[in-house]
């Protein structure tokens, strides 16, 4: 099918503007059911769209990016699905399927960006330390752009280039680089915990963070509380720090008290 | 790039308490929390997107500049919450910010705040509002009914939004009434928060924390015997009857029904029960022959188990341990704890070291 430019450029925006609603802004434009409609209807189809969008909206509950787990990309995979089918004339389950490497692709994606995102907190921090509101708003759109863009640049080349292309790309990454890159990435959180530890720790603290730990694994290897185990845990956590609290309290209260304890007798 | 890491004081400069921010402030917070993750990243998460969030908030309560600065930097720490249930935090942050408490005690009230969220939004987002609404209109869609997508956006943004501005009323209510309460006793409030911090850091180390080294080492191979039974005629069955090998010595694949003295062997079937190796007739011009052939099992000891029975998450308790290290004794700054991260995964995914597996 002859695609014109009119078509592409709505793609290119379509894609850019879900790339920024997966994360942030409503966070629910770029569902495959909102997804298909819309690029059906750019490819004049707007019927096949939509029946495209539902299957694979179907397809990702329970696929949810739940507890900072990427899932297979639905943003790529939801507007390539609908692409294939639209465009090629495929079965909306055949385009689903093949629309999965895709998603497969934007997950790895995403989270190599989300590594090489990192120092980007380093302008963020210089904007604090000068009290530059404007500034941290600046980089905060700056952000959200490249995001943006690197989504839409790369669904569009799917568009024009087709299947080859997409296939061309996940080969040209060796993959020891890509799993370095995706450990690194799972790593480094732990640069944001030993921050806050920095903060709060003295030396009256260790044993409070390694109760945490301690109970936590715990928690999270009994399977019927597993889900909600940070919840719990944080609960016995409130318990253990409101008790130290009143603790503290108590003991200053009964210094004052003391004379009137001795009054009394 | 700053090479001296900024620091932030423990006392803001102006410890007057600020009036109660206006309800145009609270809105103007609440819609720019849809930005919470814009410059999402796995260093610190969400806390581009928090800080921006809080902005109009800190500018109204923090009308000296150094404070103001002091506190934009120490709202850039890690944090990780739900999407939809953030201005909860925001609301208690905000309180806290507007008494001028001590900036330790608003980090560790932060964390300990935020991190739980994350699992009660998930089950009543992820896990229970959209498939409920995204399963019934995506039925609609593939009947080709045009409504379905609009149906999905209006009932998820209805809920979503209801969260977002309810609950940032309602926690910066709560927040301004109890913290009188809380300022009377400081450093007991102060103490008590950072325990409740570093114990939810010790459990995010358990539930966030998936690195491990998965590690196999070859170590040498063992030696085994396994059961094979056939049936075949008696004449067929002689030719097994002298087949004796020395299972020490064997190769791999050599089969044997007896030892060189003329025992029966014993030998493993597939189930892992030992069985002994002989020739049976059964009566019929037929024989049953259980043999045993040599098998040769690589061993491979592998470092992941090995880590797990000493403390399961043991890598990433260390990773912490070091980074902290790090950070607090060698004034390392959180770009250097970056690209040493990076390193670490990049080298240790070479492939003559594959640490990962």
């Amino acid at each position: 099918m002859d695609v014109s430019i009119v078509q592409i450029a709505l793609v290119f925006v379509v894609t850019f503007i879900a790339a920024i609603d997966q994360f942030d802004f409503l966070e629910s434009l770029y569902q495959p059911i909102v997804t298909g409609a819309v690029i059906g209807a750019i490819l004049g189809d707007l019927n096949t769209g939509l029946v495209v969008g539902g299957t694979y909206q179907l397809m990702t509950i329970g696929n949810m990016p739940i507890g900072g787990a990427q899932p297979p990309n639905a943003v790529i995979g939801g507007i390539m699905a609908a692409i294939f089918a639209c465009s090629l004339d495929m079965d909306p389950n055949v385009a689903v399927a093949t629309a999965i490497p895709f998603a497969l692709l934007g997950q790895y994606g995403v989270t190599l960006f989300f590594t090489l995102r990192a120092p980007l907190l380093e302008f963020f921090r210089g904007c604090a330390e000068k009290a530059d509101t404007k500034g941290i708003t600046k980089w905060t759109i700056v952000s959200e752009c490249i995001l943006g863009l690197i989504f839409a640049v790369i669904v569009t080349l799917f568009f024009i280039g087709g299947l080859a292309v997409g296939q061309q790309i996940v080969d040209s990454i060796p993959e020891w680089l890509n799993t370095g890159l995706s450990q690194a990435g799972n790593m480094m959180k732990f640069v944001g915990f030993a921050i806050l530890l920095k903060i709060m720790m003295n030396r009256d603290m260790w044993g409070f963070f390694f109760m945490g730990f301690g109970l936590a694994l715990i928690a999270s290897n009994i399977e019927a509380i597993a889900g909600p185990a940070l919840l719990i845990l944080t609960f016995i956590g409130f318990g253990i720090a409101f008790w130290d609290f009143q603790q503290q309290t108590e003991l200053k209260g009964a210094v004052s008290d003391g004379g009137d304890f001795e009054d009394g007798i | 790039m700053a090479s001296n890491e900024f620091v932030v004081p423990e006392r803001y400069e102006d410890l007057t308490p600020a009036p109660n921010v206006d309800q145009k402030t609270l809105n103007r917070m609440a819609l720019r929390s849809c930005w919470l993750q814009s410059s999402f990243n796995y260093e610190t998460m969400q806390s581009g997107g928090w800080l921006f969030a809080m902005i109009p908030g800190l500018e109204k309560v923090h009308t000296n500049k150094k404070d103001l600065a002091a506190s934009m930097y120490h709202n850039l720490d890690f944090i990780n919450t739900h999407p939809f249930l953030v201005t909860f935090v925001m609301g208690i942050v905000l309180s806290l910010e507007q008494n001028k408490v001590d900036t330790q005690t608003i980090r560790a009230v932060r964390i300990s705040a935020a991190s739980p969220l994350g699992g009660i939004g998930d089950a009543l987002f992820w896990l229970t509002l959209v498939p409920i609404t995204a399963g019934i209109t995506s039925n609609m869609a593939i009947d080709g009914n045009v409504v379905a997508p609009i149906i999905f956006l209006i009932v998820f943004n209805v809920a979503q939004f209801a969260c977002r501005f309810g609950l940032m009323n309602w926690s910066y209510k709560v927040g301004t009434s109890a913290i009188d309460a809380l300022t009377a006793n400081m450093q007991a409030f102060t103490r008590a928060a950072s325990i409740l911090g570093v114990f939810v850091v010790g459990c995010l180390t358990v539930t966030m924390g998936a690195t491990q080294i998965n590690l196999t080492i070859p170590n040498g191979t063992t030696r085994g015997l396994s059961a094979q039974t056939i049936v075949v005629s008696n004449e067929d069955a002689e030719n097994f009857a002298d087949l004796a090998i020395d299972t020490e010595t064997a190769e791999a694949g050599a089969m044997g029904v007896t030892d060189p003295d003329g025992n029966p062997l014993t030998a493993a079937d597939a189930e892992g029960n030992a069985v002994e190796t002989g020739i049976v007739d059964l009566g019929n011009g037929m024989s049953s022959v259980t043999y045993g052939t040599v098998t040769e099992t690589p061993v491979e000891y592998s470092v992941a188990s090995t880590l797990d029975s000493v403390l399961p998450k043991l890598v990433p308790l260390c990773l912490v341990l070091l980074l902290y290290f790090l950070f607090a004794k060698h004034n390392f700054t959180p770009i250097k704890g970056i690209v040493l991260l990076l390193a670490i995964g990049i080298i240790g995914a070479l492939p003559f070291i594959n640490l990962w597996g």
